[in-house]
């Protein structure tokens, strides 16, 4: 579906020259910047760049896997942070007027200037005995983004039960842990299933571009670099390296709509 | 009567936003006595401080006057004692929660292990005869049945008070007064006592001992009717004494209405 639209527009833009009544089309359709499916598939199967062994598939592959671990750990790291901010914000009025707004503009740094600085700090950083390594930096700005959309998303859900609800439990002189586990976390599980979907897909893209910055050899993101400059002879080899990134975006999805599946399915379909 | 009352409101206030220009006298110098055992049901027009009434002897809110005791304690020692299970007009199951599982709620907060709550909860199911729906989830059953369900969970741990409000208040007519014979039947055989909300007068009359009717801005109660009918049967509905007691209540839901106005114009 996706390769035959590529095909079309890219035989379009030939046919026309790029040009349509005098407009540019939105994207140049020659060789080199939309190499035809064909040619990028085949660019999997050719030798590595200078000096490494292997295929470009192999190292699309190797790349996408060592990525998706460091958006994984990222996104898990995220989300418990997430929900304890959630928690907190929950459970202390204060704190909630106090925090919400940094939490927000904690979001507006903008990614490529927060990258370096999370790197710089981190190598700076030292625990005990354990030294800061490269890796954490890309995990950091992973759980960066995606703590975000889990802290709002699970607020929303942890403040959902109905006033009712809530007095059904101070009926029972329940306490507030015993309010949190029994009412709201259950009740916060739909409003945290987008939440976790919004997370996990900043977690790649986080770990993507912090790959970049932060100098991490081994990921897509790299690999992605990599290629660009290197084989500026064969754009092909870039795109094989976006499609292994896409590929790990859907597997990330892939993921968490099945522990979706798993929370929902004792849910009335309606309220989901 | 032997033993402290079950509920006992001496003087009690309510004011919500007190000296703010949306102050609301939600209740003004409540006396109310409830001995154990009885069934009083509050009465009287929409926004007269029933709820308040009832959240207040529950410790779900402070009073802003006047003392409380259920059960011969203060009202948090009860609410901490569970002395009370409440019930309200949704039914407000846990969608997350098995029906049984719903039912065991209140026995998982008190701590109950494992066996004793499916013993009990299998019980309450029986109680409110729905025994074959313990595994499914509320929104497989009905207004009706959820309603029940949600009346088996505030008997769960045998507290000896009802609290309930409006809790037929979204059933239909039919659903309606099966639903009183059968809380008529259970109160009986459980000996509850139950201070009961409602919009409904012949509710009231049907279910009640005492009638308590009550009058808005401020919220106060103007008349209590007694009602003595013997047992409750489904003859009890086309009993004389039942209309008779019907049009009791109402003249004093009127009346306590005229009185408001009359009672303005000597202000005056
Ligand atoms: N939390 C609150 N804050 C401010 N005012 C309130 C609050 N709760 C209730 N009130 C006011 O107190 C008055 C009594 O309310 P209450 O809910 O007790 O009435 P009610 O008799 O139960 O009415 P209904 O029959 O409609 O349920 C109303 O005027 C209402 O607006
Ligand atoms: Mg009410």
């Amino acid at each position: 579906m996706f390769a035959a639209l590529w095909e079309a527009y890219k035989a379009f833009g030939r046919a026309v020259d790029d040009h349509v009544f005098g407009w540019r089309l939105p994207a140049h359709t020659d060789d080199a910047s939309m190499p035809h499916i064909s040619t990028i598939l085949g660019s999997f199967s050719k030798a590595e760049v200078r000096g490494r062994p292997g295929i470009v598939g192999g190292a699309v592959l190797s790349g996408s896997w060592f990525t998706l671990r460091l958006a994984v750990t990222g996104l898990i790291v995220g989300f418990v942070v997430g929900m304890a901010l959630a928690i907190i914000m929950c459970r202390f009025t204060l704190v909630r007027r106090a925090w919400l707004p940094y939490v927000v503009l904690s979001q507006t740094v903008p990614l490529i200037a927060l990258a370096p600085l999370i790197v710089g700090w981190g190598n700076r950083l030292k625990i005990g005995s354990v030294h800061w390594q490269p890796w954490m930096s890309v995990t950091g700005m992973s759980a960066y983004l995606a703590f975000f959309p889990i802290a709002v998303g699970a607020l929303r859900g942890l403040q959902s039960p109905k006033e009712q609800s809530l007095e059904l439990m101070d009926s029972y002189a329940a306490s507030w842990t015993q309010t949190l586990l029994k009412l709201r976390l259950p009740a916060a599980v739909p409003y945290l299933l987008p939440a976790v979907k919004l997370g996990a897909a900043a977690a790649v893209v986080g770990a993507i571009v912090a790959e970049l910055s932060a100098g991490v050899s081994g990921g897509v993101g790299r690999l992605i670099l990599d290629y660009f400059q290197k084989a500026t002879g064969d754009p092909a080899r870039v795109f094989t390296a976006f499609i292994g990134a896409a590929v790990l975006g859907l597997v990330v999805a892939a993921g968490v709509n099945g522990l979706e599946l798993v929370l929902t399915r004792h849910r009335p379909k309606a309220a989901l | 009567m032997s033993g402290p009352a079950a509920v006992e409101c001496r003087g009690v206030c309510k004011i919500f936003n007190q000296g703010k220009p949306n102050q609301v006298d939600a209740l003004i110098d409540v006396d109310l006595t409830v001995e154990a055992g009885e069934f009083v049901s509050l009465i009287g027009p929409s926004g007269c401080g029933k709820s308040t009434l009832l959240r207040v002897v529950a410790d779900l809110l402070p009073p802003s006057g006047g003392s409380i005791a259920v059960n011969g304690k203060t009202a948090r020692q009860a609410r901490l004692d569970f002395d009370y299970g409440m019930a309200f007009q949704q039914a407000g199951l846990f969608e997350w929660r098995k029906v049984i599982k719903n039912i065991e709620l209140p026995m998982e907060l008190r701590g109950w292990d494992r066996s004793k709550r499916s013993a009990r909860s299998r019980e309450m199911l029986e109680l409110v005869k729905l025994p074959e729906f313990g595994d499914n989830y509320p929104w497989e059953l009905s207004g009706g049945m959820q309603q029940r369900i949600a009346i088996a969970r505030a008997l769960a741990v045998d507290p000896p008070l009802l609290l309930m409000d409006e809790p037929f208040g979204a059933l239909d007519e039919m659903t309606r007064e099966h639903m009183q014979a059968e809380l008529t039947r259970i109160c009986a055989s459980t000996h509850k006592t139950v201070v009961f909300v409602t919009h409904s007068i012949p509710e009231a009359v049907y279910l009640s001992n005492r009638v308590v009717v009550m009058s808005p801005r401020p919220g106060r109660i103007t008349t209590v009717i007694n009602v003595d009918l013997g047992e409750r049967s489904e003859d009890t509905r086309e009993d004389g004494e039942f209309f008779k007691k019907i049009t009791e209540v109402r003249e004093a839901l009127r009346g306590g209405e005229l009185g408001a106005t009359a009672r303005g114009i000597e202000d005056r």
